[in-house]
């Protein structure tokens, strides 16, 4: 059988095998490669469906990808195949404000979601860096979360209902628009997070929450990262939880304000910014709180002036992570141990430990991230012409991952494990992984959906 | 690159097919800066803003695609006509450079590439046509007739032989518009300013499409004659005469573009007000590029009243016609340009930019709004 003359049967001219365009979709954002054989954008459920059956019947691998901006190289085709672009069925197919909720097709970007639910006053909160290109379908497949996730959970917690397409071409829901269901396994919860392995979602309902009526900042700067810690650990202990809690070391700040020099950030240690959502009164006295906490322990404290200011810093701090190289134009950052996450009471040790990684190997590092939620973002930069920087690099991130996991946390908090992190996976999780390839067995016997993902 | 049997290497001398690929197996022909094309971290920002990847759907078609190319190709992937597609589709509007976090600059990337297909002997069609045109006829149209028609032989026969100031008409003007040319030299020949006796294309379309070595050939026929009038100063009308003039051209020379010139020259102009309301298109190459975002407000506003587009300045989309995509892709082209329209506020009676190529490309898709250049605003003020 001619697949190339099949999958055109089914999408057409939204077929590719040029060398060039299946290089394009040979890797994301990550450091792991491998080559497709097809590239298909198919725009409907019935066209995945038979898609899928197609490479089903003839073993072909399937990946699913929505815009690839994954770190793990969970849309990576390292096993050759099919690549599913999702990207073009992006589609709002219903926003129901009575049953707070919405519908989506898979590829919708996040913040085109965002900008379509804000006339109606609510809005969809995991929030990744990535949020002005990321998919929804991404979203869903490594339970993506971002800064706001403290307050506001994970995409895990926003699901309501998938339709998946799973590895034989069948087409089922695992949910409904009820808000709780006591009715057999959550299947909904065993796709989310799957990373396209159990198959491939191809609509969602999403819940979604009103829009605050206000958001304050408080950006604080303390003499180091332990310091820094022990006022987010006081800030919770006296009942406070703030919409964001990120910090920025040194080096971040110094990234910061070459990736906007109009920024107005403390030019001295480790700064967290803390942000607080409500009504006017109730952020205020969260602000003033956090304020009136943390003080002690601060170097500076202050509160954001307008709500441009608090935009400016935001949406530079979401791109903080690609902007390395402004400091120093031979470097680039390369995502490899980046999303580690501790329990939040070992953060400060997690940050000790990452700079001494970084130490040992003589590597430049940068650390921010979700010190709310126990999620480190180190960013490690060589110069990519560099071999030995390369070895040194990798090295370092087997170690980060190493401690993450002694220190009780995880290797991935939130970009997933794809084909970068698969390695740890059975030292996470032990006995609990053959659980994971079991249910892997059952909804894809032959094993097309992605594979060389999660470990499995 | 179509092959029609024969090519023109860089001296014009005709290639054979023999030569042609020869020239392609040589792999280490393809080389651009690395150091940019690494400092992309393929985080796909761009992807987000990318005008045409929006249209056409492929990962090929957007920045990060090309810059994904562009390694692969300096990984030692053989360049073929197979990126194409990817490379000769990018208008060069520079949104990508705007938003990228890493600070790479992808049109500059992209041109380079492009220049090293050329020397790959990697081009399509229109790209040949494109620079058979501007090398045989001194115009991007291959037009045969003269430059200067809109003007009277009287008026050329009183053109200053020696100035301070040349205005660089550029091909649309001279060719497509030669009423807004008439109506920009009507004001500008006022101060002083004069023309060039024998005006070639600047070589835009040879830059941005990566015929490196004959556009130096052009801006060197150009260059010759500013310096026999001994002009410090060269006014352009058209975005992309404008940027070529200022980035590519010898530092030493000055240039303004038309709307900044008008700008200054506000009191002298005798402006009445018009009952008008129009909106402003910024020309990639005129704002984004070189920043040149408030004189034409200045212009408009002296004379009617300003509406905005929903994207403006730095975050302007592109018209589509850069880049060589609007002769390479005429579909993509368009359908970028309805894009920018859908751009347009409610109840303007005019669109007004200040580049030939954006008022061409903006008109051919078909809105129901008249798009002007801004000297045409100008001249409706002065009657």
């Amino acid at each position: 059988m001619d697949i190339t003359t099949e999958l055109r049967k089914i999408v057409g001219e939204r077929l590719s095998v040029s060398p060039s365009e299946l290089y394009c979709y040979s890797s994301d954002a990550s450091q792991v490669k491998g080559m497709p054989d097809y590239v298909v954008r198919p725009k409907s459920t019935d066209e995945v469906s038979r898609i899928v059956r197609l490479a089903y019947e003839n073993n072909i691998p399937v990946t699913a990808r929505g815009a690839g901006t994954g770190l793990a190289g969970g849309a990576v085709p390292v096993g050759g195949g099919i690549v599913l672009d999702m990207s073009s069925m992006n589609r709002i197919l219903e926003i129901d404000i009575d049953n707070i909720q919405v519908m989506v097709e898979p590829g919708i970007i996040q913040d085109a979601l965002n900008n379509a639910l804000k006339p109606y006053g609510f809005f969809f909160p995991p929030n990744p860096g990535s949020s002005a290109m990321c998919t929804i379908g991404g979203m869903i497949g490594y339970n993506a979360s971002g800064m706001r996730c403290v307050k506001y959970g994970t995409t895990r917690n926003y699901v309501r209902d998938l339709e998946v397409v799973l590895a034989d071409g069948t087409v089922i829901h695992t949910g409904s628009k009820m808000l709780k269901s006591a009715a057999g396994y959550d299947l909904t919860q065993l796709i989310v997070g799957s990373e396209g392995t159990l198959g491939i979602v191809t609509k969602a309902s999403l819940k979604i929450v009103p829009l605050p009526k206000t958001r304050k900042l408080v950006i604080a700067s303390f003499e180091n990262a332990e310091i820094a810690g022990q006022a987010v650990v006081k800030t919770f202990s006296n009942g406070v939880i703030p919409s964001a809690c990120e910090i920025l070391d040194r080096v971040s700040l110094q990234v910061l304000k070459r990736y906007d020099p109009n920024l107005v950030l403390p030019s001295e240690g480790d700064v967290i910014l803390f942000e607080v959502d409500g009504t006017e009164s109730s952020a205020r006295e969260a602000a003033e709180q956090i304020m009136k906490v943390c003080a002690p322990l601060a170097l500076s404290i202050r509160l954001a002036e307008s709500e441009k200011e608090m935009a400016d810093i935001w949406a530079a701090r979401k791109l903080v992570g690609a902007a390395v190289s402004r400091l120093d134009p031979t470097k680039s950052r390369i995502y490899v141990g980046e999303d580690v996450g501790v329990p939040i009471k070992q953060i400060p040790e997690l940050l000790k430990r990452a700079q001494e990684i970084a130490e040992k190997f003589n590597l430049p590092a940068m650390k921010y991230g979700h010190i709310g939620d126990g999620n480190l973002h180190l960013a490690l930069f060589i110069d990519v012409l560099n071999k030995d920087e390369w070895d040194r690099l990798n090295r370092a991130a087997d170690l980060i991952h190493r401690t993450a996991i002694e220190l009780g946390g995880t290797v991935s908090s939130e970009h997933g494990i794809g084909a970068a992190r698969a390695e740890y996976m059975k030292t996470q999780w032990g006995p609990a992984l053959e659980v994971m390839r079991a249910i892997k067995r059952v909804l894809d016997p032959k094993g097309i959906l992605n594979p060389g993902k999660l470990g499995l | 690159m179509k092959n029609e049997g024969k090519k023109e290497n860089e001296q014009g001398k005709e290639l054979d097919e023999t030569e042609i690929s020869q020239k392609k197996g040589e792999k280490q022909l393809f080389e651009v800066d690395r150091r940019s094309v690494y400092r992309c971290v393929q985080c796909g920002t761009c992807r987000s803003v990318c005008p045409v990847f929006d249209v056409v759907g492929w990962e090929s078609a957007n920045t990060r695609g090309r810059m994904l190319i562009i390694k692969s190709l300096l990984e030692g992937m053989h360049p073929s006509e197979d990126v194409l597609p990817s490379l000769a589709s990018c208008t060069t509007c520079g949104i990508c450079a705007s938003r990228c976090p890493a600070g790479v600059n992808p049109p500059e990337v992209v041109e380079a590439a492009r220049t090293q297909l050329v020397k790959c002997g990697i081009t399509t069609d229109a790209q040949e046509k494109l620079k058979s045109a501007v090398m045989t006829y001194g115009n991007s149209f291959g037009e045969t007739t003269d430059r200067k028609q809109w003007l009277s032989e009287e008026e050329l026969s009183k053109l200053p032989q020696k100035s301070d100031y040349v205005y660089f008409v550029g091909c649309l003007d001279s060719y497509r518009y030669p009423e807004s040319a008439k109506k920009a030299f009507g004001v500008l020949r006022r101060f002083g300013v004069t023309l060039l006796p024998d005006e070639q294309c600047c070589a835009s379309p040879l830059l941005r499409t990566g015929f490196k070595e004959e556009a130096e050939e052009v801006m060197e026929r150009n260059l010759e004659q500013i310096r026999k009038i001994g002009a410090h100063t060269v006014i352009t009308s058209c975005a992309g005469c404008y940027t070529t003039f200022k980035n590519n051209y010898p530092e030493e020379l000055k240039v303004i573009s038309l709307p900044e010139f008008l700008a200054e020259h506000l009191e002298e102009l005798n402006l009445k007000k018009l009952d008008l309301t129009v909106t402003y298109h910024d020309p990639c190459h005129l704002g984004r590029h070189n920043k040149v975002y408030d004189a034409p407000r200045k212009v408009i506003q002296a004379i009617c009243t300003l509406k905005e587009m929903k994207n403006i300045k730095e975050n302007a989309l592109c018209c589509g016609g850069g880049g060589g995509v609007r002769r390479g892709y005429p579909d993509v082209s368009l359908e970028l340009a309805r894009n920018r329209l859908k751009d347009v506020p409610e109840g303007v009676d005019y669109i007004v930019t200040s580049c030939p190529l954006c008022v061409r490309n903006l008109s051919d898709a078909g809105g129901n709004i008249e798009v002007i250049d801004i000297v045409e605003l100008v001249a409706m003020a002065m009657e």
